[in-house]
Formats: structure tokens, sequence, C-alpha cells
């Protein structure tokens, strides 16, 4: 019997192909490997740098609300978990978060004075982000021969932590070490200016209801750094004619009914305004914001002996001219007298009265003299009560304390006759005013109220006149080192 | 019984080799052809790949540069942006650094002023310029005078970015595309589909 051998020959082909396909899959599978590895590779650093960023930027949060405590909460500033302070520098020892192990540090400074005595922050963040994957010596750069790419713009710590060998911890050149690094990683450090934030960047500023003011009324703004005031909202042509339309009026409410010429912009709360023809300016029913109650500030310097209180006719003699950080301060139990503040000598005197009582006396400011008056009752005075003799609002600032409890309803009445140069800070505040008073300066309050043909002017000076009574980021920089 | 002998059939017969080596032919036509085809596949794949990390890059760069930057405008045909940024670090030449060189490449403590438009944050008398341009298959980065290629690619990348200026802020938007090298005859659409978006907002007012 003759037995076929066909099928060995068969199967050699099918082995043949077999081969054949294993080896372009070989082949296709490198290709796939090595694509996916390099970009697996470049992808992981590019989303740590993005990463070490955001945890640089969340440890400047971290940071700024510290900031904003020295203000809203100056009991519980810089001193929670973490928080160390040395050398005029306070310091986050460290924050890790996310899935990826994120962390951020940070150090803030305070480095400047401004001419009301606000502190000015400086805060220093970095933030890491851990790289995946396998420890290299090198990035994928692929840019040519001799021509760095990823490199150059994210420096990755593969071994040793580049910063600080190169510029030292604090990046001052002093302390350069070699610093291992536990797993590859990429830092990033931003540098945040916050500044303080002034009560007056509005003629008038107010967090509930709003009525005002008469038919008639006119509100608009002039710089009492180029002279003393004269309309010219009206005129083009007029050399100050862009200073006199910045009589903003800024109303957290819905319930806003504005009568009168305002020359400046209106925001409201989704607020429909009525005759919005007689608004210059911008119209814009969507800008919602908060004031936060006003507390008595604690950096104030030890009271003088007297006076104590303002009764009959009271006199305030200062013994120093002082600064905007340190005034001549004052503790009045009650102030329901007629109240002159001289400066001292021809210098610019600075003066700071806490009352604990009402207002219902007089107060006059005489030249040269910067006074501020904190009050914790109400404010119950005629218009012409209120002197200040420079002219300027910014010398004469007034500041509601907040009452503690929610249920007091502080008011603020101005009565006719007279007019008055000042700047009125009291959020928490019902503000009402009769009378046709010429005023300068600006307000903020709870509730406004003025049914007169007032004229209102608005001192551009006063955007960065007065206590801080919160901090914004004004300056970002990243040390690209 | 008398088996049949198996060695008087071991050989092949013309036509079985004329056959097989068909077959092996084709077989190893096939294999070439794979090759050849994984091969270019895998160029443009990994073409394709590094010019989206160098798209990646070019927004990387842009965008730290926009987030700190004090000034961003761009070229009328939107393929150049130049900007002017915080001079952070002290230089060499820099005045505190001819009065202390160990400053050079330090941290400068900013000084604070007042003008026409607010509070000013200033580091150093005077400010950093940087320009993005295209320069061939390049895009080049000039810090002060001092060109840096960031990205090169044979794939013609484009950035192309527009700045708004908006109330007290500005951001910058940036789209890059490029042709990758497989594409049908120059078809607009094989560009189009590798754009890349982005915006950046300056942290900065605006100045000027």
């Amino acid at each position: 019997m003759l037995i076929s051998r066909k099928p060995r020959r068969q199967a050699n082909v099918l082995l043949c192909v077999l081969s054949t396909i294993l080896i372009v899959s070989v082949i296709g599978g490198n290709v796939l490997l090595n694509c996916v590895t390099r970009y697996n590779t470049a992808s992981s650093q590019v989303r740590s740098w993005k990463e070490s960023l955001d945890a640089a930027e969340a440890g400047g949060d971290i940071a700024y609300a510290e900031v904003r405590k020295t203000i809203l909460d100056p009991t519980n500033a810089f001193t929670g978990s973490g928080w160390t302070y040395s050398g005029g520098v306070y310091t986050n020892s460290g924050v890790t978060f996310g899935r990826d192990n994120l962390s951020t540090s940070s150090k803030v400074d305070l480095f400047y004075y401004d001419s009301n005595g606000n502190p000015w922050y400086r805060i220093r963040t970095k933030g890491t982000s851990p790289v995946m994957g396998l420890r290299r010596v090198t990035m994928d750069d692929r840019m040519g021969i001799g021509t760095r790419g990823d490199s150059l713009l994210r420096k990755i710590d593969f071994n040793y932590d580049h910063f600080v060998a190169t510029y030292g911890p604090n990046g001052d050149n002093v302390g350069k070490t070699l610093l291992t690094v536990i797993q590859p990683q990429i830092s990033r450090r931003i540098e945040l200016i916050v500044a303080p934030i002034t009560p007056f960047e509005a003629a008038i500023k107010d967090a509930g209801t709003f009525y005002g003011l008469g038919d008639a009324a006119q509100i608009d703004s002039y710089n009492s750094a180029n002279g003393p005031y004269y309309f010219a909202a009206n005129n083009p042509s007029d050399p100050h004619y862009a200073d006199s339309r910045s009589g903003n009026v800024e109303i957290d409410s819905a319930v806003a009914t504005i009568r009168g010429m305002l020359y400046g912009n209106l925001y409201t709360n989704g607020g429909t305004i009525v005759r919005s023809s007689q608004v210059t300016g911008t119209v814009d029913n969507n800008v919602p914001f908060t004031l936060p109650p006003f507390q008595m500030p604690t950096d104030l310097p030890i009271p003088q002996n007297s006076p104590t209180k303002a009764n009959g006719n009271t006199t305030i003699n200062p013994p120093a001219a002082g600064t905007p950080q340190s005034p001549n301060f004052y503790l009045f139990s009650s102030f329901n007298g007629n109240l002159t503040v001289n400066p001292y000598g021809s210098s610019m005197t600075y003066v700071a009265i806490h009352t604990t009582s009402d207002i219902t006396g007089t107060v006059d400011v005489k030249p040269n003299v910067h006074l501020v008056i904190y009050f914790d009752g109400n404010v119950n005075v005629k218009a012409r009560d209120l002197t200040n003799e420079s002219g300027i609002a910014g010398n004469l600032q007034l500041y509601g304390v907040s009452p503690t409890d929610p249920s007091v309803n502080q008011t603020i009445n101005i009565s006719p006759p007279g007019n008055f140069a000042a700047t009125i800070y009291a959020p928490s505040a019902a503000y009402t005013m009769n009378g046709n008073p010429d005023i300068t300066g600006a307000l903020v309050c709870k509730t406004f109220y003025g049914n007169g043909n007032t004229t209102w002017h608005y001192d551009r000076q006063l955007d960065h006149e007065g206590d801080a009574v919160d901090y914004r980021v004004i300056s970002y920089v990243e040390d690209t080192r | 019984m008398k088996l049949a002998s198996s060695q008087k059939s071991s050989g092949f017969t013309l036509s079985e080799l004329l056959v097989t080596l068909s077959l092996s032919s084709v077989v190893l036509g096939v294999a070439i052809i794979c090759g050849i085809s994984l091969q270019k596949s895998f160029n443009a794949t990994d073409n394709f790949l590094a010019t989206h990390i160098q798209q990646v890059r070019i927004i990387d760069y842009l965008n730290r540069d926009v987030k700190r930057g004090l000034i961003v405008t761009t070229s009328v045909d939107l393929q150049s942006v130049t900007m002017t940024l915080p001079s952070y670090l002290i230089q060499t030449g820099d005045t505190e650094a001819l009065t202390n060189p160990s400053l050079v490449n330090t941290p400068r403590t900013p000084t604070i002023s007042y003008t026409s438009s607010g509070w000013q944050v200033n580091y150093g008398v005077s400010t950093t310029n940087v320009v993005y341009s295209i320069n061939g298959s390049s895009i080049v980065r000039i810090e002060n005078g001092v060109v840096t290629t960031i990205a090169s690619s044979t794939d013609q990348l484009v950035p192309t970015t527009t700045d708004v200026d908006l109330a007290n802020t500005e951001y910058a938007s940036t789209s890059v595309t490029f042709m990758p090298i497989f594409n049908l005859a120059g078809n607009t659409a094989d560009r189009t589909g590798t754009t890349l978006y982005a915006t950046a907002y300056l942290r900065n007012k605006r100045r000027g």
C-alpha cells in the first residue's frame, strides 16, 4: 500500500504563512510600543509640569486666604496647623493633596506699607508634582542635534533638586546643595503680591436696597490732586474731563431706584434700572459683590490719656504728628459735643478716634489733619456738623464698626442744612439723607435712601485711601529657573 | 504483500517547485510590503506624536508667559506675539548687579507706585520683552534679543494667537496646527484635524 505524504507538504506552507504573520505582528507591535512609550513618557512629563503649577497656585490660595484673615478674622490669621513665623516670614511647611500626591509650600512676608499704613504682602509658593514612570536620565527633546526642546521648558528633577543645587532653597544663591529627590518630580514657583483693597472705590456702594437721589441730583467726580472741584463732566475739552465721569454707583441688589444724573458707571445685582439714559457710563446689572462686616482694627497704638469723650467743647492737640500706621489714638466713651482736631505744628497730623457710643455731636477737622473715626453706635448729625476745613474728603473718614449682634440695626442719618466732605464706610448701616447737601466723598453702606437733589462729587484720590477692608492679588510672576 | 518503496516519490516535480516558489515569493513580497508599510506607519505616527508634543510645548511656553505678562499683542497676521514681562530676576548689567555681582540671577524685591491707572508693582526699572515668531520651519522665542528655538518640525507647525482686551484684563487664545506627513494631497482637513486650542489670561493688570 502506498502512503501519501501530501498533507505534510501543505503544513510547510501553512507554517511559512504563520511565521510571516508572526514576524509582521512583532514588527507592528514594536512600532506601537515605541510610539506609545515615547508619547506616554512625554505626556506624563507634560501632566506633571502642569500639575506642579496647579499645586503652586493652590499654595498661593492657601496663603492668600491667611492674608485675608488679617482683616476679616484677625485672631485666626496664620494660626492654622503648618504655619510658623520666623524672621518676619510666615512659612507653611507643606501640604500634600490629590491622587497624584501634589505638594505645596508657601512663604509670606510683609514687605511694604502704603500711604494709608496698610500692609502689603508677598507670597512665594512652590508646587511639586511627581513624574510617573521610570527614573530616566534625560528627556525626549527631539529638536535636532544640539537643540533642546522640552528640557528647556520643563525642568525635571530626575535624581537631584536642580533648583536647590543651582540657586539654593530660597533661590538667592545661598545654601546651594545636592538634594536627592525620592522620585522624579517637577517643581514650579510663583510669587504673588497681595495688595489691600481700600473701601472707597465708588462714589456710593450699597449692599442692599437703594433709593435715590432726587430728580435734579447729580453724581460726578474729580481728582483733588489737580485742585478743587469744579463741574467738568459735560465738557470733553476740559483738561480734567477724564476725571469727571467716575461717579460710580454699585448696588448689590435688584431693588434699585436710580434718579438724577449719574456721570459714571452703574452696577446692580439683577436690577432693572429706570432712566438709564441719565447714566453716562456703563450699566451692568450682573455685578454681585459682598461687603464683609467691618471689625475694629487691632493694630492701633495705645490710646492717649485725654480726652476720653467729646462733651461740650473738646479740642484735641496731638502730641506728635503720627503716621498712617501709628496715628495719635483716642478712645471716646461718648461723642455728643463739639470736637475740634488741630494739627501738630505745621506737620501733616494723623489722628484716630474710637468712640464706643453714638455720634450726635460736631467735628471740626483743621487743615493738615487726617482724622479717622471708628464708631460702634449710630450717627445722627446735620451735614454742617461734619466740618473738614481742607475740603479733602480723605481727611475725614468715618468707619462704622459692625454690631456683633446681627439683629442690631446700625443707622446713619444726615439731616439738613449744610454740606460736607468726608468718607463713610459702614457696611452694616442703613444710611438716610434728607435735604439737598453738596457732598464731596464716598459712601459704603448696607442700604441707601436719599430723596434730595444732592450733588455728590467722588474724589478719585479716594480709590487708594482708607483702611484695608480686604486683599486682592495684583501681581503674579513665575520663577522660571 | 509487497509495500511500495517511498524513495521513488521523495523528490519534487517541476510543477511542485514552481508552485512552491510562487507561493513563497508572494508570501515574502507581502512580508516586505508589510514591513515597509509598518516602517512608514511608524514614521508617520512617531512624527505625529512628536509634533503634537511640540504643539503642546508651544502652547505651554505661550501660556506661561501670558500668565505673567503685563502686555500681550499679536501681529496682524496672528503669526507673531509680543509680550512685556516683569523683570523678576536680576541680570548681569542691571543696576543691582553692578553694585553687588552676587545678586545676578536672584529675585528682585518689587517696588510699589501709584499711577493714574492705580497701584502698580514694578520689578526693576525696566521690563522684559519677549517675541514669539515663525522662522522657517521653526518657532522661536526671543527674550531681550536672545533667540531660543522652542519647536521645529517638518510638519509645517503654525501657531496662531489672538489677544483680546477686556475691561482691566486680557487673554490670549492660541491655536496650533500642523500638516501630518501622511496626508491626502495636502487636504486642508488633514491640517485642521490636528488643531490644538488654548486660552490663557493675564494674571496681572494690563498696562498700556
